[in-house]
C-alpha cells in the first residue's frame, strides 16, 4: 500500500481546484499585500507530507499565522478534503507534544505529577482524509461535466415556443394556457396560430434571429468550456483512474492514530510483545515512512491517566477528614435520613473517583478515624437490630446479606472493594424489601455473626 | 416540500353563528375557506392541523358582522425547483405530457423526455420507447425533476424533467 499516488491526487487536487482561493477575513481589506491565494495548495501539499499534525506546529513550519493556517483548515475541513480534531490539553501535554515532533522520542518523559498546572487548553489537529478526498475530487468532477452538458443539450431549460404567425413568444411555463381540446399543439392566444418549439432549427431560423445568435454563441462558449476542461483536468481525471482500486490510506481519528503510533513505537522498543506489531505497522507504515510523533502519542496517553490519578488524590487528601468511615456507609443505608444524606455524599464521590490511589488513601485516614466512629456505629446499629425485628423480614435479610459479605471481604485484608460495593447493596436495600418474606431467621443470626466480628 | 407552519387570517362570521357554538363555525368556516388554497407564499394548504389562537373579534360597521383574526397551524405543499416528485399523468400530447402531484400540476415538454422515446398519437397517445418496454400514457406514474415553477398570487405551475438518471416511469397501470 503505497500513499504516493493518494499525494499525488492531492496535489493535482489543490492545483486545479484551490490555487486561486483566498481565504480572509471579513474585516479585511482586499488589497494586493493581503493577497493570499497560493496558500491554499501550499498547505495541501504541507498536509500531504504529515499525518495527523497539530495545526500550532504546522502555522510554524509553514511560517503562517496560526489565525490564517485555521482558516485555511476550516476552508479545506468544509470541503471534505481535511478531518480535524479539538481537544482540552494541559500545557505540559502539549509542550511534551512538541519535544516529541523533535522525534525524539525515549519514553523517558515522565515528569512529576505534583508539579503539573491542570490548566486545559485547546488544541486543534488536522490530517487529510484520502478516502473522502478521492470521492470529493470525483463528484466535482462529474458535476462540472454534468453542468456543462446539461446547458449543452439544454436539459434544464424552459422550453420556449413562438407563434409563427404573429411571432408571439410563449415557454413551457405557460403550457396550461396553451393547449386546446381539437388537436394535439398549442395554440397561440391571440392569433390561435399552430405554436413551433423554439429549438426546432427550422421554425427559430425564420423568428427571432437575434436571440437565436446568441444561443448559438452561448453553446459555442459551453462547448468550449467542456472541452477545456477535459483537456486542462486530464491528468487529474488521470490520477483518480490511477487510484481507484488502490486501497485509501486512512489515519483513522486521532485518538485511534495515537493509540496506534503508540502500540507501533512499544512494539519497536521491545517494551511489549502483548501490542500487536504487525497492525500498528500496517496502519502506519507507509513506504517506510518514519514517524515523528510516535513518543509523544505514548506520553500523552500516560499523561491522561496519571494526571487523572493524582487529581483524584488530591481530592481524597482534602476530603479525607470529612469522609465518614465505610461503617457509616452501610448503618447509613439502613438507618436515619440524615445518614442517608451523609451516604449520598459519599456515593456520589465513590462514582467519581473510583481509582485506586483513592481507595489506599481514603483507607488510611478511614483507619484513624475506625475508633471514633465506630463506638457510633455500634449505638445505631443496635438501635437499628430493634427497630428491624419489627419491620418486615426482607429488610433485615437484606442487611444479613450484606454484612455477611463484608465479614468475608474483612477476613481478606479489609479489601477496598467492599467500601465500594455498600452504598450500591443499601441503595438496592429497598428492591429486596418484597422478595425473601421467608428468611427472617436466618438473617438475624448472620447479623450477629458480623457483630461479633466487628467486635473482635 | 411539505412544510408544517402557522398562518394567520382574519375570518368574517355571519352573526347568525353567534352562540356557543362560536368557536366551531369559526374553525369550520376556516377549514372550508382555507384547505385546498394555494397562495404563491406559502404553496397548497393541505390541511389544517390546530388552531393556535381566536384573537378578539370586531364587529363591522353596518353588517354586524365579526372579523376575527384567528392563527391556526396547517400542512402547506410547496414544489421547488430541483426537487423530485412522483406525479400522475393526465394528459399526453405531441408537446409533452401534463401530470399531478396532489395539487400541483407539471408540464414535461417533449425535448425533457428521454430521446429515445417517440410520442405515438391515437385514442391513447402516448411516448413509447423504439423496443416498446416504456410507456408514458395517461395514469402513468412518473417520477419527475421540477426544473422551473411559476408563482402566482394563487397559482403555482411547474415544469418538470425526465430527462436524468431515475427519472421516468415508475408504474405502468397498461403492465399491471
Ligand atoms: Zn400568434
Amino acid at each position: 500500500m503505497s500513499i504516493e499516488p493518494f499525494n499525488r491526487l492531492v496535489k493535482l487536487a489543490a492545483r486545479a481546484f484551490y490555487d486561486d482561493i483566498t481565504t480572509k477575513g471579513d474585516n479585511q481589506p482586499k488589497t494586493g499585500r493581503s493577497d493570499n491565494r497560493g496558500i491554499a495548495v501550499v498547505v495541501l501539499d504541507a498536509l500531504s507530507r504529515r499525518q495527523w499534525v497539530r495545526e500550532e506546529d504546522l502555522a510554524k513550519d509553514l511560517k503562517l499565522h496560526s489565525k490564517q493556517l485555521r482558516r485555511t483548515l476550516r476552508f479545506f475541513e468544509e470541503e471534505k478534503l481535511v478531518t480535524r480534531d479539538h481537544r482540552k490539553e494541559t500545557a505540559k501535554g502539549a509542550k511534551i507534544f512538541s519535544a516529541a515532533v523533535a522525534a525524539t522520542a525515549d519514553g523517558q518523559q515522565h515528569t512529576k505529577e505534583g508539579e503539573e498546572k491542570i490548566k486545559l487548553h485547546t488544541h486543534s489537529y488536522c490530517c487529510l482524509d484520502y478516502a473522502q478526498i478521492y470521492d470529493v475530487v470525483r463528484y466535482r468532477l462529474h458535476r462540472m461535466r454534468k453542468k456543462l452538458k446539461d446547458e449543452l443539450e439544454d436539459k434544464n431549460t424552459v422550453q420556449e415556443y413562438v407563434c409563427p404567425n404573429c411571432g408571439k413568444r410563449y415557454n413551457a411555463l405557460d403550457a396550461l394556457q396553451l393547449i386546446s381540446l381539437e388537436d394535439e399543439y398549442f395554440h397561440c392566444e391571440s392569433c390561435n396560430g399552430e405554436l413551433v418549439a423554439e429549438s426546432d432549427k427550422l421554425a427559430s431560423q425564420d423568428v427571432g434571429d437575434g436571440d437565436s445568435n446568441a444561443r448559438r454563441q452561448r453553446r459555442e462558449k459551453l462547448k468550449d468550456m467542456l472541452q477545456n476542461m477535459e483537456v486542462q483536468l486530464k491528468p487529474l481525471m488521470e490520477q483518480i483512474n490511477r487510484v481507484k482500486d488502490l486501497p485509501a490510506p486512512e489515519f483513522g481519528t486521532l485518538q485511534a492514530w495515537e493509540a496506534r503510533a503508540h502500540a507501533q513505537r512499544r512494539a519497536e522498543n521491545g517494551e511489549s510483545s502483548a501490542m500487536d506489531p504487525s497492525k500498528s505497522s500496517h496502519g502506519l507504515g507507509y513506504g517506510g515512512t518514519p514517524m515523528p510523533f510516535l513518543g509523544d502519542t505514548k506520553v500523552e496517553v500516560d499523561f491522561g491517566n496519571e494526571g487523572k490519578g493524582n487529581d483524584v488524590k488530591s481530592e481524597a487528601d482534602i476530603t479525607g477528614q470529612k469522609i465518614l468511615p465505610p461503617w457509616m456507609i452501610k448503618q447509613g443505608m439502613n438507618l436515619t435520613k440524615e445518614q442517608r444524606g451523609e451516604v449520598k455524599q459519599e456515593a456520589k464521590m465513590d462514582g467519581t473517583l473510583a481509582a485506586p490511589e483513592y481507595s489506599d488513601d481514603k483507607k488510611s485516614n478511614a483507619e484513624d478515624n475506625d475508633k471514633a466512629f465506630q463506638d457510633e456505629y455500634f449505638k445505631a446499629y443496635y438501635a437499628a437490630l430493634i427497630k428491624r425485628q419489627e419491620e418486615e423480614a426482607a429488610k433485615s435479610r437484606q442487611v444479613g446479606m450484606k454484612s455477611k459479605r463484608d465479614l468475608n471481604e474483612g477476613d481478606e485484608g479489609e479489601d477496598n472493594v467492599d467500601w465500594q460495593e455498600a452504598p450500591v447493596a443499601g441503595d438496592a436495600n429497598g428492591n429486596y424489601k418484597v422478595n425473601d418474606l421467608n428468611v427472617e431467621a436466618d438473617a438475624t443470626a448472620e447479623d450477629e455473626d458480623d457483630i461479633d466480628w466487628e467486635e473482635s | 416540500m411539505f412544510f408544517h407552519i402557522v398562518l394567520e387570517r382574519n375570518m368574517q362570521l355571519h352573526p347568525r353563528h353567534f352562540g356557543r357554538n362560536l368557536r366551531e363555525n369559526l374553525v369550520a368556516k376556516l377549514m372550508k375557506d382555507v384547505e385546498g388554497t394555494c397562495s404563491g407564499q406559502h404553496g397548497f394548504v393541505v390541511a389544517i392541523t390546530g388552531i393556535e389562537n381566536i384573537g378578539k373579534g370586531l364587529i363591522r360597521d353596518g353588517t354586524g358582522f365579526v372579523s376575527f383574526p384567528v392563527k391556526y397551524q396547517c400542512v402547506v405543499f410547496r414544489p421547488f425547483k430541483g426537487e423530485i416528485l412522483e406525479a400522475v399523468v393526465t394528459m399526453v400530447n405531441k408537446m409533452g405530457f401534463f401530470a399531478e402531484a396532489g395539487p400541483v400540476q407539471i408540464f414535461v415538454s417533449n425535448h425533457l423526455i428521454p430521446d429515445d422515446m417517440e410520442f405515438q398519437s391515437g385514442d391513447m397517445p402516448n411516448y413509447t420507447t423504439s423496443d416498446g418496454s416504456v410507456k408514458i400514457q395517461k395514469d402513468s406514474e412518473v417520477r419527475l425533476k421540477i426544473i422551473g415553477t411559476r408563482v402566482d398570487a394563487t397559482e403555482i405551475f411547474c415544469i418538470g424533467t425526465i430527462k436524468d438518471d431515475f427519472l421516468g416511469v415508475i408504474n405502468d397501470p397498461a403492465s399491471v
